[in-house]
């Protein structure tokens, strides 16, 4: 199956219909994801299985076509909500914060700061028919848990990533399942700060696409003043200059409300 | 007479002023209808806004506050006095102290457990060696739901007086495995094995960090405590996968997860012991191989 389809694919692309007709599998590769999407006459299928780590690529292949994936593989059965045969696959951030740990710590020396480019991982919502209904949301990649607080009785999980926490804009690996976020760290503080671990709060974040396809999410300014636990963190209304001309994908999961901002900056560096 | 009874009886049914009689079963019936009606009304609201346990909470307190206030307007209007129904209440309520302080003390203490909150509606809690999900907190006993699907009933009292763990507190817990390895094995290489594995296995948490101890020198084996930290929900499903994950990569290693070895000794002054070679011949046979040939 997997051979036969990946002759004549083309780039996927985010929030675009793609239309089928009954008997169609819309097949994809990307990040270490095999997507199969499937319209039959009164139900979609869904399934989908990782791929090792090295098979790791660049860019979303994608292609629609006759049959099925292999048995062996466990499908997701929907019922058709209407008679629309048009599939869009939506990017939407993670539901839980996401926990950015640089491979190597950064120090940010007193009295300055540092902006940080971070790539997040994506999850791919797969919305089908005339009423765009959501069938599932999916991960990826596997991304691995943490857990942010003060002591293992108060604080939250959250998700985790590595990152090389990359200064330059232009060294930053562009790849579709990924949502660039500037993070713009002020340190008012007489003392350097270690940078080791820095919780994103992703589900404040929404997501932008500029004309060449990149996602951006708006970025984020931290302010650290009087210590690590008092830092107080801001999200941007836009996204900066350097994406270019963007425009909504998808919208934030949750609205900023002070509780809850409160809440995340005392969890902020770990 | 019979006559005279019918003329008694006519006269009682008469004298009955019926219709305060049906305006006080009137006020119980709407009584009933519009407490359970708030009750709903309540969870409705709570559902989406507050815990499962807080939502029960306010749906029996609201439901018996407007009960009770029916009750008391019931009462009132069949021409009961309040203070006397209130003070036989407080005479009755020491006569039935007396006659039943268990459930008097089983009271008391879900009001204890109402106040220091212990646990939940939808936590697992173990007592006294039984482990379960809570489903109620009435006035006399909490109600488990065992993993196994029975249907438990403790006595506050008890949950009172006894040891009582929340499984469910915290949203991350710890396990420790204990893993023994034969004492030929590198004890370093293994750890660092098992640390891998946990860096790997997506239950497990990157923080806080895995770590391994060495706890003891077993008879068989060297004995290592492998801890590490997952999501409270997801505690069966990590146990058990990281065991898996466990006994193929040792196994994948070549390290031995010895089982009890066991050497029998006859003692220095005791004689060797008698060791007797059967030809193969006699192995076919299907007699007693003991038999001497």
């Amino acid at each position: 199956m997997q051979q036969t389809m990946t002759q004549g694919m083309e780039d996927g692309e985010w929030a675009r219909p793609y239309t089928l007709s009954p008997g169609d599998t819309h097949y994809h590769e990307l990040s270490h994801t095999q997507v199969w999407v499937t319209l039959l006459e009164r139900e979609w299928r869904v399934c989908y299985q990782r791929v090792a780590e090295d098979d790791d690529q660049d860019r979303w292949l994608q292609s629609a076509g006759q049959g099925f994936p292999a048995e062996d593989l466990s499908e997701q059965r929907f019922v058709r909500p209407d008679s629309g045969n048009q599939v869009t696959y939506q990017p939407v951030m993670s539901k839980l914060a996401m926990v950015i740990r640089p491979y190597q710590p950064l120090t940010i020396p007193a009295d300055s700061e540092c902006t940080i480019y971070v790539g997040t991982l994506l999850w791919m919502r797969i919305q089908v028919g005339d009423k765009s209904t959501r069938l599932l949301e999916l991960p990826l990649a596997d991304p691995m848990m943490t857990w942010v607080g003060r002591n293992t009785m108060e604080g939250e999980l959250c998700y985790s990533a590595a990152t090389f926490a990359r200064l330059v804009l232009e060294s930053v690996p562009q790849r579709p399942w990924r949502a660039i976020t500037p993070v713009r760290i002020v340190n008012d503080q007489n003392e350097p700060l270690l940078l080791e671990r820095f919780n994103l709060p992703t589900p404040l974040l929404s997501l932008h696409r500029n004309a060449q396809g990149q996602l951006w999410t708006p970025g984020v300014t931290v302010y650290c003043e009087s210590g690590m636990n008092s830092a107080r963190l801001r999200v941007d209304s836009g996204v900066m200059a350097a994406a270019g001309d963007c425009s909504l994908v998808t919208a934030a999961r949750e609205q900023p409300s002070r509780g809850g901002l409160i809440r995340a900056y005392d969890r902020m560096f770990g | 007479m019979p006559e005279q009874l019918q003329t008694g009886f006519a006269a009682f049914v008469s004298g009955i002023a019926w219709g305060k009689w049906i305006g006080v079963c009137f006020l119980i019936l709407l009584g009933g209808v519009l407490a359970s009606l708030a009750g709903r009304g309540v969870n409705r609201f709570m559902q989406e806004r507050a815990s499962r346990h807080h939502t029960v909470m306010m749906r029996r307190l609201v439901f018996y506050l407007v009960l009770v206030i029916f009750l008391i307007a019931a009462l009132r209007e069949a021409g009961f006095s309040l203070d006397v129904v209130l003070g036989a209440a407080g005479i009755l309520t020491v006569a039935i102290g007396f006659a039943s302080q268990t459930s008097a003390s089983n009271m008391i203490s879900g009001l204890f457990l109402l106040v220091e909150k212990p646990f939940e509606i939808g936590n697992f809690i173990e007592v006294e060696g039984r482990i379960g999900e809570v489903v109620a907190i009435d006035m006399l006993s909490v109600k488990l739901r065992t993993p196994d699907n029975l249907y438990v009933r403790i006595p506050n009292e008890t949950l009172i007086k006894t040891l009582v763990i929340n499984r469910s507190r915290f949203p991350i817990r710890r396990l420790d495995l204990t893993v023994g390895i034969a004492y030929a094995e590198d004890v370093s290489r293994v750890e660092n094995i098992l640390l891998d594995l946990a860096r790997q296995n997506p239950f497990s948490l990157e923080e806080p960090k895995a770590f391994v101890l060495v706890t003891g020198f077993g008879p068989s084996s060297v004995d290592l405590q492998f801890s590490f930290w997952l999501p409270a929900d997801k505690v069966l499903e990590g146990r058990s996968q990281m065991m898996v994950d466990i006994k193929r990569t040792l196994d994948e290693h070549g390290i031995e997860i010895p089982f009890p070895h066991t050497s029998v000794y006859a003692g220095s002054h005791s004689e060797p012991f008698r060791v007797q070679l059967l030809n193969p011949e006699s192995m076919t046979k299907t007699g007693d191989p003991d038999v001497d040939q």
